[in-house]
């Protein structure tokens, strides 16, 4: 008898004791589900009536509402918006192919020149604040509408390619001209696949510089939360810069090349020179809000995300994460 | 070898507690040889031009296109087809500042726009905050999911919900509410229980209690049965900001969970021991140590929200509204035609541009070691 009693004394005490402590952890869990409120509202309310509105739109057509009660009526059509947009519209797959083929070119000449840009700002220099100061400026002010005041700029191209003078000789105002350059590069006997690439970043580079700031900013983040003991002790035991960078500060900072990479790719859907966004809101005005266009965006995020999720996937199994928790 | 090392350094007693010490230094030309002419100052010298001109070289392409603006900006229609005119103006004119100023309505714009953008952006610093913290430092059932949501609703372009974004803050309504209110009666799965009979509608008919105008604006917000209309209000833009939905909203949740997550758990601890509760302290500890990546979020959204032309567009479509965004326009009084009218609407578009970035300027010239500072901190490789 007594001794059942203890027994169960003994097993009532942890037991006690454990839910003491599961009470804590779920008044913390609670505090994060309050902490996280504001999303999950507006997610519920706000996003997920869109989303659902926008996916179902693809699959319909919109027709002005005769009552005029509601203003508008919808009509299930299956996958007609699909096939108009696929097979019908003569331009919409040729634009999304060479849409992709931007974006396919345009990520690895954005991460290349961020990770460089940042390397450089990272080292301790005369005038790195002020050059810090300048290179993000794009980030602040070249964004929504400034970008399409800058496509629209034609004053630009007419001051730096120097009206017509009439002597001949055209003064052009650019530092490196991609002609030079493609020079050197037929001395060198690379591929021309190289060379083109390179000059058409050259020629480019305007538009690389201005989007690739969040990026920079990122990077820099990254390199500077390496530890300067490890570059210490490269240093002590001989390793050269170029060596250091590969064996160190790459394999450092690679997780955040995935980031960017996926960051660069979420953001080139903003720009105003993604082709493919702008034919589709093109569609958009002209067949006054047309889902025709739904359809089309919704075909080329897709698409998008699917070369994400692969590129991700590949990625990822080079990554080097330094910390494995959580 | 031998002569130098021979010469010892004389050593002088000039007084009780004072030695002087006198050795033969070696020649200045051959310190300097020493110096400068070793492969590692070389290198060091030929890296350093190199960075220099780089560095120069790509600030020029940054600031070439600003340059090119402002100049235009201060030219006269002549200076505009004259061939040797290039960057500096000819005839120096403000012609167009003024016309911008007092035609296109630049003030009543500007204090529009810093309105909507100062709310939006403190809501949203303020929403981000609160749900970067909460998946930074709280464990809870789901949280790898609900993050992997909010990534979601950064990956999606919003311009691929265009669309359905518009119908719902045209018709806005959550969960059918405004409808019920309406005397609209409830509907579930396009079924629409008002249908069933006269009585039932009659009864609905009755509930209609929500007025036909609520006056938020100074023409309030038309209230029908299909939803409340918030076009041409901020509402929209507050709606989205509030549930960290709008412009890139993801990005500074990401931005601030990697913040907080650097921070230690022990700021915290020592709180919760003297007996703060979870929101008191992250009102009273974590807000106040995190205010450089706080400032760092609010300029991004401040000024993103400021040049932002898209959810402009979109939910302001009337002109009732006047926003910074909209002025970009030929001011009637200067509207010309010769043969460079092309480039002077060019360059009126131009000074419109910089009109509108002139504040963000300003303000990032105070903020922008903090844009640095903020994303430095923020351990963001871990």
């Amino acid at each position: 008898m007594t001794n059942n009693a203890v027994d169960t004394i003994l097993t009532a005490e942890p037991t006690k004791k454990r839910r003491k402590i599961a009470s804590l952890d779920r008044r913390k869990a609670r505090a994060g589900w309050f902490f996280v409120l504001p999303f999950i509202l507006g997610f519920a309310l706000i996003y997920v009536p869109m989303f659902f509105d926008s996916v179902v739109m693809s699959f319909q057509s919109m027709e002005s509402a005769t009552d005029g009660s509601t203003g508008y009526k919808m009509i299930f059509i299956g996958m007609e918006n699909y096939r108009n947009a696929l097979l019908v519209d003569p331009n919409f797959v040729p634009t999304l192919i060479s849409g992709l083929k931007q974006l396919a070119f345009d990520i690895p000449a954005i991460l290349i020149f961020s990770l460089f840009m940042a390397v450089m700002l990272n080292q301790k220099m005369a005038g790195r604040g002020f050059f810090r100061a300048i290179f993000f400026l794009p980030v602040i002010l070249s964004t929504g509408i400034m970008e399409s005041i800058a496509a629209a700029d034609t004053l630009n191209t007419a001051m730096s390619s120097g009206i017509d003078d009439g002597s001949g000789t055209n003064t052009t105002n650019q530092i490196v001209s991609s002609m030079d350059l493609e020079r050197l590069f037929s001395s060198m006997k690379v591929g021309t696949e190289i060379v083109e690439y390179v000059t058409s970043a050259i020629n480019n580079i305007y538009d690389i510089v201005n989007r690739s700031g969040v990026q920079m900013l990122i990077f820099l983040a990254a390199l500077q939360s390496i530890s300067p003991a490890i570059y210490e002790s490269c240093k002590i035991d001989g390793a050269t810069a170029w060596e250091t960078f590969w064996k160190i500060t790459f394999p450092m900072i690679s997780p955040m090349i995935l980031v960017n990479g996926i960051y660069t790719i979420i953001d080139s859907f903003t720009t105003e020179s993604n082709q493919v966004m702008t034919y589709i809101s093109g569609v958009y005005s002209r067949t006054g809000g047309m889902v025709v266009s739904s359809a089309m965006s919704w075909i080329y995020f897709l698409l998008v995300i699917l070369i994400v999720a692969v590129i991700g996937a590949v990625f990822s199994a080079f990554v080097f994460y330094g910390r494995k928790n959580d | 070898m031998n002569a130098q090392a021979d010469k010892q350094p004389v050593v002088k007693r000039e007084s009780k507690n004072r030695i002087r010490v006198e050795f033969d230094r070696t020649p200045l030309k051959d310190r300097l040889k020493a110096k400068f002419l070793n492969s590692y100052f070389v290198t060091r010298l030929i890296i350093w031009i190199f960075r220099l001109v780089l560095m120069v070289g790509i600030s020029y392409i940054v600031l070439y296109p600003f340059f090119t603006k402002i100049a235009g900006s201060f030219m006269s229609p002549e200076d505009l087809v004259d061939v040797t005119v290039r960057l500096i103006p000819k005839n120096f004119t403000l012609d167009i500042y003024k016309a911008i100023v007092s035609e296109l309505g630049y003030w009543k714009a500007f204090g529009n726009t810093f309105a909507l953008s100062f709310t939006c952006a403190i809501l949203q610093t303020f929403v981000c905050c609160l749900i970067g913290y909460g998946f930074a430092k709280f464990k809870f059932k789901g949280r790898n999911l609900l993050f992997m949501l909010v990534m979601l609703t950064m990956i999606i372009p919003h311009q691929t919900l265009q669309l359905s974004m518009y119908m719902e803050f045209r018709y806005f309504d959550i969960l059918g509410i405004v409808r019920l209110l309406k005397g609209g009666g409830i509907q579930i799965f396009g079924l629409n229980i008002k249908d069933l009979g006269p009585g039932v509608a009659a009864f609905f008919e009755k509930i209609n209690i929500l007025p036909d105008v609520i006056p938020i604006t100074k023409k309030g917000i038309e209230v029908t049965s299909s939803g409340i209309n918030l076009l041409n209000t901020y509402l929209p833009l507050i709606l989205l900001s509030l549930g960290g939905l709008a412009f890139k909203n993801g990005l500074y949740v990401f931005l601030l969970r990697q913040f907080f997550r650097g921070m230690p758990d022990e700021l915290e601890e020592s709180a919760y021991m003297d007996g703060c509760g979870p929101f008191h302290t992250f009102l009273r500890i974590i807000l106040p140590n995190s205010i450089p990546m706080l400032i760092t979020v609010f300029l991004f959204a401040f000024c993103w929200q400021w040049t932002d032309d898209y959810y402009t567009g979109l939910f302001f479509s009337s002109m009732n509204t006047s926003l910074l965004v909209k002025i970009v326009a030929v001011p009637p009084s200067l509207s010309t035609s010769y043969a460079g009218t092309e480039l002077y609407n060019t360059a009126i578009r131009n000074t419109c541009g910089i009109m509108i970035i002139f504040p963000l300027v300003i303000l990032y010239a105070f903020c922008q070691n903090f844009l640095v500072q903020g994303i430095e901190h923020s351990g963001i490789a871990n």
